[in-house]
């Protein structure tokens, strides 16, 4: 048993305040040098950045809801880098190198699990796209090849070589594939910002961007309102609605996601599968639940209802990976929010308003990036708005100029 | 499943419908500015409120216009594109040399 | 082995509703042998043989058995074979039936694991997140120790799905419960004319009227379900389904049913919810013990199974529910020690008299403070009973009563999910301590004590309440709907007896205590939410059934807020959990095939799927793909080959204006395409992004039928008539794929093999010459005629209708055995393209590609005013180009690169390759790949990575393969 646990267990009085992740609400104050809309992953881990790196921490982070509570709180925690494009590999591969070192250096366990993620051809299209982005991934020193049939039975013996009459021909086998506690990757940015003086506001919602002569200025909250020198907007699934109130649109549609949990049976499933023909993607967690996810709903719509037709699709090609999983029991399915772009990747950078930067675009692949977004973005906000190389491709304007990202294909299904 | 009504079909289930996009003005291709064409193919209000959106019943190949509000995803009308574009649509020329 | 037949706790029919005792059946436990009835529930065969201990839990491996009889927790979870997490209180006993217990190491009766209780204090909640991770690199080690202890049951690894079906159902009126309140609304709808379906979970109907005791003498229940029933069964308007689950509420009311192995759809006009409510426990030490059971529970043991629950019992209650219960209990034998309410004089007098005329002690303000236990924490064996000096705190005084049954009921939880998923608000009301719901859908009624209704007679009227809201939805009545109010109040405030020493749970799932929940909020998780994902309350099979209620009361108290503002984790369908089988149904595999398939397999060929299409890769031996393809190349390079091209779309495009339709949708100008030629039709979408291609053929001067890529057609098809329905060009669009089938004739005896067939029109180069189009009879089949070269040689595209498909191809074959003609795939005409310097969209394409770096601009026209891409093609032609697609060449001996591998530029990746192959023709590797814009001009080197290794490839001009395309239009 780890010492930590003895600690705990033979203390009496356990939690003792100073045990406390996360502090008690406070007031908000009249100003702060940098206000963050949106407590989700990513604005903690900016403002966690920003006050480890930078020094600055008269900052708020207002949440109009609970902690995490948004796309952090929906994901099916999916972390990998094997994407299509040279922009995407460097910046998804610097992520995955920061989750490693999460835990140890939050001093709290987000049970990060490096499974490996395979995502299976049923195409010859499939098969020549695989191939590419094992090759720009081993370009940039990542773990990932492409298998053949026999690798793959090897790797997932379970798994149904011919599911609904479309064989597999071959697949991608990324072997930093990774999961982790999802929520506790927000929780512990949110407790090593806090810690450093970061304030968190819970049940804050913003009601109006304050901007004067093209320069934001502050915001307007359901608490009062507060001037500030920038703000970093990161609302995944709202990014349209807040930009709207700073004044200007966005490339992004809104899309409902959904996923589904099974009850927890004993693990057999180690890797995370996902078949971008199929829709379907599957991992069992650390609990032994089998997590399913599988496309973004056909039309946009700014609720997280669930519906049974995605369902049925979704469990209908399961139950074809794996036959046997048709033994399993669904316990539940829900939904989050996915702001797409039009070429699949995100949205990071200046907007057209002074000091106000953008965290946005997200659509089904946010979370796998929260540690190296809020690191660029806090690096973004403490030189004042001088971009970082690393996000400079995914800057609002290359729609402007038509410099896409082109990640769709990478990007279907696999999260 | 939700429903939708055709208005040629009558109430059919939405898996039947693929949407085609809020119904937006396209700038003048020859005249407009490139940011404002970017803006056109690219950006997009997408906010909470009725939207005016385009939807196809595939399996008649009917396209039309709904109204539509995106937080509660309520259909209120539904119409045949005439009501909106009811005249023939005309190009003017390019008025810069393009390429051959 | 011996045969456990012991059936001592039964009692005598009436009890026993469910039961056939003239059919007895044998299963097993754990390998023991024991007998139940027919009828009978796991559960309540093993009770029916004293065995309680059921399961173990899933942290502390607390032994478990029956709490609720009702499927509504996670106590008895059970193993069926290869079937994990069976409920045993729903689950009928069928004959040789193989059930074992769940997640325990070694035997359930004696579980390793269980010592894992005595560390509870060193497992605080959450306590994943403060450990195994230091130092760095440990948790890669504890993740697997953690993770073989994760989950419940074991899954069968080869376990074959069975058959599962789907159907759809259509109603008026949808009553999801046939309790007072369901019945009584099914009547009423079906009185006022509506078609009526009413859906009960339990194999019987009348809900609580079928196990609860209301009213003292015993007999008000069975009088009046016998009465619903009767009327029920004699109405032709209601349908029943028992043994019923509706598993949701989804948009519109459409709603999943889950009836043995069918799942229903039924699309219902109104839907009234009658699904009752959950009866809740109370919160003190050891409240999980087997033998500590609901108040419901025990009755329905006794009613329904014929289960005489225990020896001795305690009744422990907030309500007057639990007298009824005690009164139930001594009636039939069992020995009741004590009623203990916690309440403080609010006892109806003839409650408190009825106990006393039989002897039954009542203790008013007390509680029940911990269970004590048998030896292994196998049974409860006393209880110890204090007064209740404050909210959740009692006296030092200790009375302890030994019992073998603790019956509870600290108040009830509306069965809230289906209308919490329908947007309806979950409010708490301080005065009831009870959630209420507000804020429904149009054409979604509640109706019952889910609405807050407790009084049997006001619980009828209340059904009829609902059943009347829905009869004026449906325009088959106009009245106004009765007022229903309750004045019972069954809810205690505070159900919360926390005891130092713990296992005083919360969530009986998760091993969650009252002291993790308050800890949580205490480690600064205190919103609802986040105390749900931080402990993982309510987050077990039973999905919060029984720990949001006394969750939101911690909560609230601990966080300084009502227990409206902390409120209840959010309900997801679904209802209870679904086997993926049900949902997943039969499989639907929808596919096509040309007319000509069955020839292709009797040819042999290898067929490939090409999105819902089959096409042949090649013809022959699997295994000697590449020799096939070497052979069928050369043999249409030097005599003539066939190939089955039906999947091509074809869209028909007819009216005054369809050549301008045609100017607007493709990049070339169409307004002067002469009739009887066909033209290069290159599809970009408004990002300027080419999407598709194809050839256009014009009919006539306002008759276009244009050719599209197999996986493209649709969404051309959609574009083109979605952009006329704003331009209002007066033109039919139809989208003819499946209407027509076609065959590419293709080699240098093409036309010798033709001319065999056509004799009504002029097939020689003159006559017919490239890119020729034309209608011609072949051999009595009407045929659309295209001379066209994809493959680079002599040939004819020929279009007929599907239904001659076959002909065609017969009549095609036949006439080439004279020139020896051999089917071909689609494998090598992708090669011989190649060889031909021919793109395939999507292939030798990305998301990004526009004509410019395609080398298409010679089929863009930017003199027209307009084609959909226009704009975009324009403004990314103006910016400097980064990229091109080249055609490279390879020496034969050479590593040949493969499609995905990546050009470079020193460390910079400045394209892949999209298309490569060994040409038979030219001896030599060719290819297409996109190039850095400074190495795209031929003699460039190009530098490709295969396998590790750089490859130096020289850029070439296009064609590789007969550059002056003199073989195509010979």
């Amino acid at each position: 048993m780890p010492f930590s646990l003895l600690k705990y267990g033979l203390n009496k009085d356990y939690p003792f305040e100073q045990h406390a992740d996360l502090p008690k609400p406070t007031e908000l104050k009249p100003h702060y040098d940098v206000v963050i809309i949106g407590g989700g992953g990513h604005g903690v881990a900016t403002a966690y950045y920003l006050a480890k790196y930078h020094g600055i921490t008269n900052v708020a982070i207002l949440e109009k809801s609970y902690l995490g509570g948004g796309n952090t709180a929906r994901n099916t925690a999916v972390i990998r880098s094997n994407y299509l494009t040279s922009e995407g590999v460097k910046f998804y591969s610097e992520s995955v190198k920061l989750f490693k070192e999460l835990s140890n250096e939050f001093d709290f366990n987000i049970m990060y699990s490096q499974r490996g993620q395979l995502t299976l051809a049923h195409t010859d299209a499939a098969v020549r796209g695989f191939r590419q982005r094992a090759e720009v991934n081993k370009h940039f020193g990542g773990k990932t090849e492409l298998i053949d049939p026999q690798q793959i039975r090897e790797l997932v013996p379970t798994l149904n070589m011919n599911p609904a009459d479309m064989p597999v021909l071959a697949g991608l086998w990324h072997m930093d594939g990774a999961t982790a506690r999802h929520d506790a990757v927000a929780w512990g940015y949110a407790k090593g910002a806090t810690q450093r003086g970061v304030e968190l506001h819970q049940l804050t919602e913003v009601t109006d961007v304050i901007v004067e002569q093209g320069k934001v200025t502050g915001v307007k909250t359901n608490r009062g309102n507060v001037s500030c020198g920038c703000v970093v907007q990161a609302v995944a699934g709202h990014s349209s609605l807040l930009a709207a109130k700073a004044g200007f649109k966005m490339p992004i549609t809104t899309f409902p996601l959904q996923a589904m949990v099974t009850q927890p049976v004993k693990p057999f499933l180690d890797p995370l599968v996902s078949s971008p023909s199929l829709h379907c993607y599957v991992q069992q967690t650390g609990r032994g639940e089998l997590v399913f996810g599988g496309g973004s709903d056909p039309y946009p719509l700014y609720s997280t209802r669930s519906t049974m037709d995605l369902k049925e699709s979704l469990l209908a090609n399961a139950v074809e990976l794996f036959p046997f999983m048709a033994n399993m029991r669904l316990m539940r399915q829900w939904a989050g929010l996915t702001d797409m772009t039009s070429d699949y990747s995100p949205i990071m950078g200046l907007s057209p308003v002074d000091n106000y930067y953008l965290d946005a675009g997200w659509g089904t692949w946010g979370f796998k990036s929260t540690p190296i977004c809020g690191k660029s973005m806090a690096e973004l906000v403490a030189s004042g708005g001088k971009v970082p190389e690393l996000i400079k491709p995914f800057s609002m304007d290359r729609f402007n100029s038509f410099r896409q990202v082109n990640e769709m294909g990478a990007t279907a299904a696999s999260h | 499943m939700k429903m939708m009504n055709c208005p040629l079909n009558g109430l059919r289930n939405i898996s039947e419908f693929v949407h085609g996009g809020e119904v937006k003005e396209m700038p003048d291709p020859n005249s407009c500015s490139d940011d404002a064409w970017a803006e056109y193919v690219f950006y997009t209000e997408n906010g909470i409120s009725v939207v005016t959106e385009w939807w196809l019943h595939a399996p008649s190949g009917y396209w039309f216009i709904a109204e539509r509000h995106t937080g509660s995803d309520e259909i209120l009308k539904t119409y045949d594109p005439s009501v909106l574009f009811n005249k023939r649509v005309e190009f003017s020329a390019p008025v810069t040399e393009g390429m051959a | 082995m011996t045969s456990m037949i012991d059936n001592s706790m039964r009692l005598n029919a009436p009890m026993g509703l469910l039961l056939n005792r003239d059919n007895a059946v044998e299963f097993l436990f754990e390998g023991q042998r024991y007998q139940g009835y027919a009828g009978d529930c796991i559960a309540s065969a093993l009770l029916a043989n004293d065995r309680w201990l059921m399961s173990r839990s899933f942290k502390y491996h607390r032994p478990r058995g029956p709490l609720t009889m009702a499927g509504q927790d996670a106590n008895t979870l059970v193993q069926l074979g290869g079937d994990p997490n069976a409920l045993a209180d729903r689950t009928p006993i069928a004959p040789n039936m193989q059930i074992e217990g769940q997640n325990y190491n070694g035997t359930l009766d004696k579980d390793r694991d269980a010592m894992l209780g005595h560390f509870g204090r060193f497992m605080p909640v959450g306590f994943y997140y403060r450990s195994f991770f230091k130092p760095m690199g440990v948790w890669d080690k504890w993740e697997g120790v953690i993770r073989e202890k994760a989950g419940l049951g074991r899954l069968d690894l080869n376990f074959e799905p069975e058959y599962y079906d789907k159907k759809y159902l259509f109603t008026d009126v949808m009553v999801v419960g046939s309790g007072p309140a369901g019945l009584s609304a099914a009547l009423k709808a079906a009185d006022g004319g509506a078609q009526v379906l009413l859906v009960e979970e339990m194999p019987l109907v009348g809900g609580a009227l079928a196990y609860n005791r209301f009213d003292i003498e015993g007999i008000e229940a069975d009088r009046l379900r016998a009465e619903l029933i009767a009327k029920v069964e004699a109405h032709d308007k209601i349908t029943v389904m028992v043994d019923t689950v509706c598993n949701a509420w989804f948009t519109d009311n459409y709603l999943p049913l889950i009836q043995g192995k069918r799942l229903f759809k039924v699309r219902a006009k109104e839907c009234i919810i009658a699904s009752g409510a959950y009866e809740q426990h109370v919160v003190f030490r050891n409240n999980d013990l087997p033998g500590v059971v609901m108040c419901s529970a025990a009755t329905r043991m006794m009613k329904l199974y014929a289960i005489k629950p225990g020896q001795s019992a305690v009744v422990l209650t907030g309500n007057d529910d639990g007298y009824l219960t005690a009164l139930e209990l001594n009636d039939h034998g069992v020995n009741v020690k004590a009623v203990v309410d916690m309440r403080e004089g609010a006892a109806p007098m003839d409650l408190i008299d009825a106990l006393s005329k039989r002897g039954i002690t009542l203790h008013q303000g007390y509680t029940v403070y911990e269970a004590l236990a048998e030896k292994g924490n196998k049974r409860v064996k006393a209880v110890d009973v204090r007064k209740i000096t404050a909210k959740g705190e009692v006296g030092n005084a200790s009375r302890v009563i030994d019992c073998d049954l603790l019956c509870m009921s600290a108040g009830y939880m509306p069965a809230y999910q289906l209308l919490c998923q329908a947007g309806a608000q979950l409010s708490y009301a301080d005065d009831l301590a009870e959630f209420t719901l507000s804020k429904l859908p149009e054409h979604l009624h509640i109706a019952g004590s889910v609405n807050g209704i407790h009084q049997l007679d006001s619980v009828m009227a209340d059904g009829q309440r609902a059943a009347q809201l829905a009869l004026n939805n449906l325009n088959l009545s106009d009245e106004l709907p009765g007022k229903v109010s309750c004045s019972v109040k069954p809810n205690f405030d505070w159900p919360i007896f926390s005891h130092p020493k713990g296992k005083d749970f919360v969530d009986f799932d998760e091993d969650l205590q009252a002291k993790d929940i308050v800890n949580a909020t205490r480690l600064g998780y205190r919103d609802v939410q986040l105390v749900k994902r931080f402990s993982t309350v309510g987050m077990g099979p039973s999905q919060g059934r029984h720990s949001a209620l006394p969750t939101a009361r911690l909560v609230a108290n601990s966080t300084d807020r009502t227990v409206t503002e902390t409120g209840v984790t959010t309900a997801r369908p679904p209802f209870a959990p679904e086997k993926l089988a049900h949902i997943a149904g039969r499989i639907f595999d929808p596919y096509r095939r040309t007319p000509m398939h069955h020839r292709h397999l009797e040819l042999g060929a290898k067929m490939i799927p090409a999105g819902n299409w089959r096409r042949p890769a090649f013809y022959g031996d699997p295994n000697e793909r590449d020799a096939c393809i070497h052979t069928e190349s050369v043999h249409v390079r030097n005599k003539v080959g066939l190939i089955d091209v039906s999947t091509l779309g074809g869209i028909e495009l007819k009216g005054p204006d369809a050549a301008e339709f045609m100017n607007r949708i493709y990049t070339f100008a169409f307004l002067k395409q002469p009739v009887g030629k066909t033209r290069y039709a290159v599809y970009t979408n408004e990002h300027g992004v080419v999407i598709d291609d194809g050839v256009a053929c014009r009919i006539a001067e306002d008759h276009f039928y244009v050719t599209a890529t197999t996986s493209g057609v649709d969404r051309v098809y959609r574009d083109m008539t979605k952009w006329n329905a704003q331009w209002r060009l007066d033109v039919d669009i139809l989208n003819v794929t499946s209407a027509y089938c076609a065959v590419n004739l293709a080699g240098p005896d093409a036309r010798k093999v033709l001319e065999t067939l056509v004799t009504d029109t002029d097939l020689s180069p003159e006559g017919f010459p490239f890119l020729a189009y034309g209608e011609a009879d072949v051999a009595g089949i009407p045929a659309r005629l295209l001379r066209v070269g994809f493959v680079g040689e002599l040939g004819y595209e020929i279009h007929v209708p599907s239904r001659y498909g076959e002909a065609l191809w017969d009549l095609l074959m036949d006439a080439g055995k004279a020139f020896d003609i051999k089917p071909f795939g689609v494998e090598t005409q992708r090669l011989l393209r190649l060889e031909k310097g021919h793109v395939i969209v999507s292939q030798d394409t990305d998301g990004m590609s526009h004509p410019g770096e395609l080398s298409m601009t010679w089929a863009v026209n930017r003199k027209k005013p307009f084609f959909v891409g226009c704009r975009s093609v324009d403004i990314v032609m103006a910016q400097p180009q980064t990229r091109k697609l080249v055609g490279f060449v390879l020496p034969a001996e050479s590593k040949k690169p493969e499609e995905g591998h990546l050009v470079l530029e020193g460390d910079a990746i400045t394209g892949n390759v999209t298309s490569c192959e060994y040409s038979p023709a030219l001896k030599q590797i060719v290819g297409l790949a996109f190039a850095g814009i400074n190495s795209s001009q031929p003699g460039d080197h190009i530098y490709i990575r295969v396998d590790g290794q750089l490859v130096e490839a020289e850029v070439v001009n296009l064609p590789f393969y007969d550059p002056d395309n003199l073989r195509q239009e010979m």
